[in-house]
């Protein structure tokens, strides 16, 4: 079925409780519909198996028009559904929780609740997510009326939600990990209720490097934010700014040159490299391979240096500018990416063969963390780690943006949903990678490298899609006509993927956790949204505490 | 099945040179494009300041002390620069570039992060004003 | 011997100063190996020094739960088992210290004293991660003292004595490698467990565990450990080399078989990945121990029949 055909499909769904129906975009269906109608339509859209549900944005519409907005985003290949749902901004904001339909949703309802202040009725974990402890009550960051002097801290509050350091009672002890420990690249706390060795409860809490960003870019004009947003992650940088400038030029409505779209992509892919490689070697070192980790990382220079050639940097490359790129392929850095990947391949393949052959490794690999295609869907996975559960989820081929219509790439799968599917998954995907990179180079459109866009965008609402390094990268603009935005929200993918994590950490081995966790190649920069889910016997409803870095990213953007 | 799969790199490593580069001692060359710090040209600018209004760390500050006879000053402060290059963008006059040679910038004074840009005698002119010593009647700096 | 060059063997040369020494000296060895299989430049040869030196110079912070006499007292004796256990092996390939029977069993047995002196640090103190690095600690311990004492047991049976320094000169004539290569296997793989060197590094997994039973221990302590475990792997190495490798005569012979062995080890250390504790016990428990008694079966089945 086409984009067409879905979205009419979801619109015959939702007829009973749709009162009025938009369409911004070829691809993108808005209906409006009341809170009260939210779980009816959610339970019609998660019956008919109408895609999945990848954000919800929260929107302050501001004090005079009283009012506040919660957009529900499902996308089902190229076509996206958002269901709007507006609230009065005064009285509570109740919005009711679909986190009893669709699990993933808790994380991004906890967000709305602490950011914008919506009251989200009937969730389970009410706790602070990204905000600190002893952030003040009813303040609400997000809002266009927030006064940052309204944020002092109320003291005595902090370190009071953490639980007393682990009590020894019986067999059972609490191993706290974070925020400081060797493991952990980015802060984050989590703790381990152990049985000897065996794990049987996991905690985590989040929000230690929360940045502001979101709110941070209300203040800063349209090209001032393309720099920010490229930081909200060091290894998915490149990622981070196409969306934002795809959003841009989708409200401006211009058009990029085919030959900046096809370069977009060469230093998209080898950003994939850059992460997929740096990846290898952080969960080889968790595993205690440490050999692994350092040729990965020494061959992870040959493609950093293959960056800087082509862009000038070599993390964070600011390749991009808004309607196009800053920097030309010629023949001598053409021929440098060819000789490189050519290297890069054969590393690769190397590394195929180790992490699918060792023994000692496949031991700590091997059918652990096994998830099934069903849990995949359940839990909301993306990217590669759902995609080694058989669940295709990949935008570049779903919904194929800028050059990869020209010059597609093939998803890779596996079906044991192990640990060591997920390498290969990862591994196999440089390989399609580096020969999807040669095509580009050797068949590089010509043309100009940038288009003008204006200082003043059109007011108006984009939403963009990319496939980052590790899974489905949302980004959702909305401009007012003027020189700085209105409302930016991200919606990274390493915060869908924790769940998965903390779900299949209970059970196994205290010494398989940091392995777990690096499975799923969690971003901590990314991460702005972690779901912790409390476990601690009972499931409870998406509390998910998370083990290991829970890096928190980033709070609000 | 295999065990020590690693073991040809492992052997090999004896006969190759370490990939360790012992810096300070052994530099790397950067490649021609690398993003180092930020020069400026004052005798092609015109003054139309995109450069400033872009800067997403306001890093750059055009100062004006003439600006018929085109006489600017360029302050900028290496702290706060990120090296995004988007002021190079901007400009349309080829005023400014990346240095590739220049990127060890660390310094253990703050003073060596405001770097000043521009004709001798005028960067004088503007410190002595900035200092009150000696006032120019009708200079106008544009800050942002 | 009289008192005073007793003294000086015991406390400067070659036990004691020497041995503190040398053992830093074999830790560099050792990470320098390690560090060039892995393609990369090392640490130079001053590294290990100069961290003690670092350590003695740091406050030590004692853990407000932690007994303090336990606490202050177990790296001492730690340290003082690994060197009391270097008076009865050849080091430097002079001859042994002290000797007397038995002495290989004794000598064991305080390598271990090491082990369950890391053991008892760790519990110790309130910390979760030294709770968990001793137990790992101790169960690790528990799966390498029988195979390893088993397959030293091989030339002791061969030599016909519970004497280091007779089985050393036994060995000279002799290359036990060759006629119980099994024994040997089990002994190097055994005292790779027992330095807790990788693979069998689980009690003190980085990324798992901070530092294991020593996460608590800073300055003059930590120091004193490390000190110890350096000794500990030259004793070690020394006893390798003596039992299976011809025997142990000279400062020069020393050297090469035992940095050979180290470059061995280095080898291992690199190519394989960490085993989890359950996966060390379960694979040694099983194969370890059974190989050193089938080894030793068939030496006394094959001295039978001569």
């Amino acid at each position: 079925m086409n984009t067409e055909q879905l979205l009419q499909q979801a619109e015959t769904l939702l007829v009973a409780w749709n009162k009025e129906s938009l369409r911004p975009d070829p691809t993108r269906l808005d209906a409006v519909i009341t809170a009260d109608d939210l779980r009816a339509a959610t339970q019609a859209i998660h019956d008919a198996n109408w895609g999945y549900l990848s954000a919800i944005t929260g929107l302050d519409l501001g004090p005079e028009a009283g009012q506040m907005e919660a957009l529900y985003h499902f996308c089902n290949g190229s076509a996206i559904l958002t269901l709007r749902v507006r609230q009065s901004r005064e009285a509570k904001a109740v919005v009711p929780s679909i986190a009893e339909i669709i699990p993933p949703a808790s994380f991004f309802e906890r967000e709305l609740q602490e950011m914008l202040g919506f009251t989200i009725s009937g969730l389970n974990n009410n706790n602070r997510l990204f905000l600190p402890d002893d952030w003040p009550e009813e303040v609400y960051p997000m809002r266009t009326d927030f006064k940052t002097a309204q944020a002092a801290p109320v003291p005595g509050r902090l370190a009071d939600e953490l639980p007393e350091e682990g009590v020894v009672g019986g067999n059972t002890f609490v191993v706290p990990i974070g925020p400081q420990h060797p493991a952990l690249k980015e802060p984050g706390h989590f703790e381990f209720t152990v049985d000897g060795e065996i794990v049987t409860g996991a905690r985590m809490r989040l929000g230690y490097a929360h940045r502001g960003i979101e709110k941070a870019a209300e203040s800063r004009n349209w090209s001032q934010n393309l720099y920010l947003f490229e930081r909200v992650c060091g290894i998915c940088s490149h990622t981070h700014a196409l969306a934002y400038s795809m959003g841009v030029e989708k409200l401006a409505q211009v058009e990029v040159p085919p030959r900046a779209q096809a370069i977009r992509e060469l230093v998209a892919g080898l950003e994939r490299v850059h992460s997929h490689l740096l990846w290898l070697g952080v969960a080889a070192h968790e595993a205690g391979f440490d050999t692994l980790f350092m040729y990965s990382w020494r061959d992870r220079e040959t493609v950093m240096s293959l960056l800087e050639q082509i862009t000038g940097n070599r993390v964070n490359y600011s390749a991009n500018v808004l309607g196009g790129v800053k920097c030309e392929i010629g023949p001598e850095q053409a021929k440098a990416v060819k000789e490189g990947l050519n290297y890069l391949e054969s590393r690769i393949r190397h590394y195929l063969e180790v992490v699918t052959t060792d023994v000692m490794f496949l031991n700590r690999t091997r059918g652990i963390g096994t998830i099934s295609f069903d849990e995949a869907v359940k839990f909301g996975l993306l990217g590669p780690t759902a995609r080694a559960s058989g669940l295709v989820r990949d935008v570049r081929v779903e919904a194929p943006y800028g050059a990869y219509l020209r010059f597609p790439v093939s998803a890779v799968t596996e079906t044991n949903g192990d640990l060591e599917a997920r390498f290969v998954v990862r591994l196999k995907e440089l390989l399609v990678s580096c020969f999807t990179m040669r095509t580009v180079v050797d068949n590089l459109p010509e043309g100009p490298l940038s288009v003008r866009v204006p200082r003043k965008i059109p007011a108006g609402e984009a939403i963009s899609r990319l496939e980052a390094p590790r899974g489905e990268l949302f980004y959702y603009l909305k401009s007012n006509g003027g020189e700085n935005p209105a409302r930016i929200h991200v919606r990274t993918p390493s915060l869908c993927n924790w769940v998965s994590v903390l779900e299949k950490a209970v059970g196994r081995q205290l010494a398989d956790v940091p392995m777990l966790i690096a499975g799923m190649d969690p971003c901590f920069s990314c991460n702005d949204r972690m779901v912790t889910v409390a476990r601690s016997g009972d499931r409870q409803n998406w509390s998910w505490e998370q083990l290991r870095q829970h890096g928190i990213e980033y709070y609000s953007r | 099945m295999k065990i020590g799969t690693m073991f040809k790199d492992v052997l090999e490593s004896f006969f190759k040179k370490p990939a360790t580069q012992i810096y300070p001692v052994e530099k790397v060359a950067t490649s021609d494009r690398f993003r180092g710090k930020l020069v400026y040209n004052p005798a092609v600018c015109t003054g139309c300041c995109l450069c400033t209004k872009d800067c997403p760390s306001n890093a750059i500050e055009l100062i004006t002390l003439d600006r018929t006879a085109k006489r600017f000053v360029l302050k900028y402060h290496i702290d706060r620069c990120v090296y995004c290059g988007q002021c190079v963008t901007n400009c349309k006059f080829k005023c400014m570039s990346m240095s590739n040679e220049d990127w060890e910038l660390a310094a253990i004074k703050k003073e060596a992060f405001e770097v000043y840009y521009g004709d001798d005698d005028d960067i004088k002119i503007w410190l002595e004003k900035l200092t009150g010593t000696n006032p120019l009647p009708g200079a106008v700096p544009i800050s942002k | 011997m009289n008192t005073i060059s007793a003294l000086f063997s015991i406390l400067i040369f070659p036990a004691g100063l020497a041995l503190i020494l040398v053992g830093m000296l074999y830790e560099w060895v050792d990470r320098k190996l390690v560090a060039r299989l892995q393609n990369r430049i090392g640490p130079r040869w001053f590294q290990p020094f100069a961290d003690m030196l670092k350590l003695f110079a740091k406050e030590q912070i004692s853990p407000g739960s932690a007994n303090p006499l336990l606490f202050f007292g177990l790296p001492i004796m730690a340290l003082s088992g690994a060197l009391t256990a270097a008076l009865y092996v050849p080091l430097m390939g002079r001859p042994v210290v002290h000797s007397f029977p038995g002495d290989l069993v004794v000598t064991i047995y305080l390598l271990s004293l090491l082990t369950m002196s890391m053991g008892v640090a760790g519990w110790n103190t309130s910390s979760r991660f030294s709770l968990i690095g001793a137990t790992r600690g101790l169960t690790q311990m528990f799966a390498y003292e029988a195979p390893f004492l088993l397959a030293l047991l091989g030339p002791a049976l061969a030599a016909g004595s519970w004497q280091i320094s007779e089985i050393n000169a036994y060995s000279a004539n002799h290359w036990m490698i060759l006629t119980q290569p099994v024994g040997f296997v089990v002994a190097l793989i055994g005292l790779m467990g027992k330095l807790e060197l990788p693979p069998f590094d689980a009690p003190e997994a980085e990324t798992e565990i901070v530092a294991g039973a020593l996460t608590d221990y800073s300055g003059r302590g930590l120091a004193i450990f490390n000190m110890g475990k350096s000794v500990e792997l030259v004793v070690g190495l020394t006893l390798m080399a003596s039992f299976y490798l011809g025997g142990v005569d000279g400062i020069l012979v020393f050297l090469i078989k035992t940095v050979a062995l180290l470059l061995v080890m280095a080898v291992f250390q690199s190519l394989l990945t960490r085993l989890r504790i359950d996966q060390t016990v379960g694979i040694w428990w099983r194969f370890g121990a059974i190989m050193g008694l089938a080894q030793i079966l068939i030496m006394i089945l094959w001295r039978g029949w001569l």
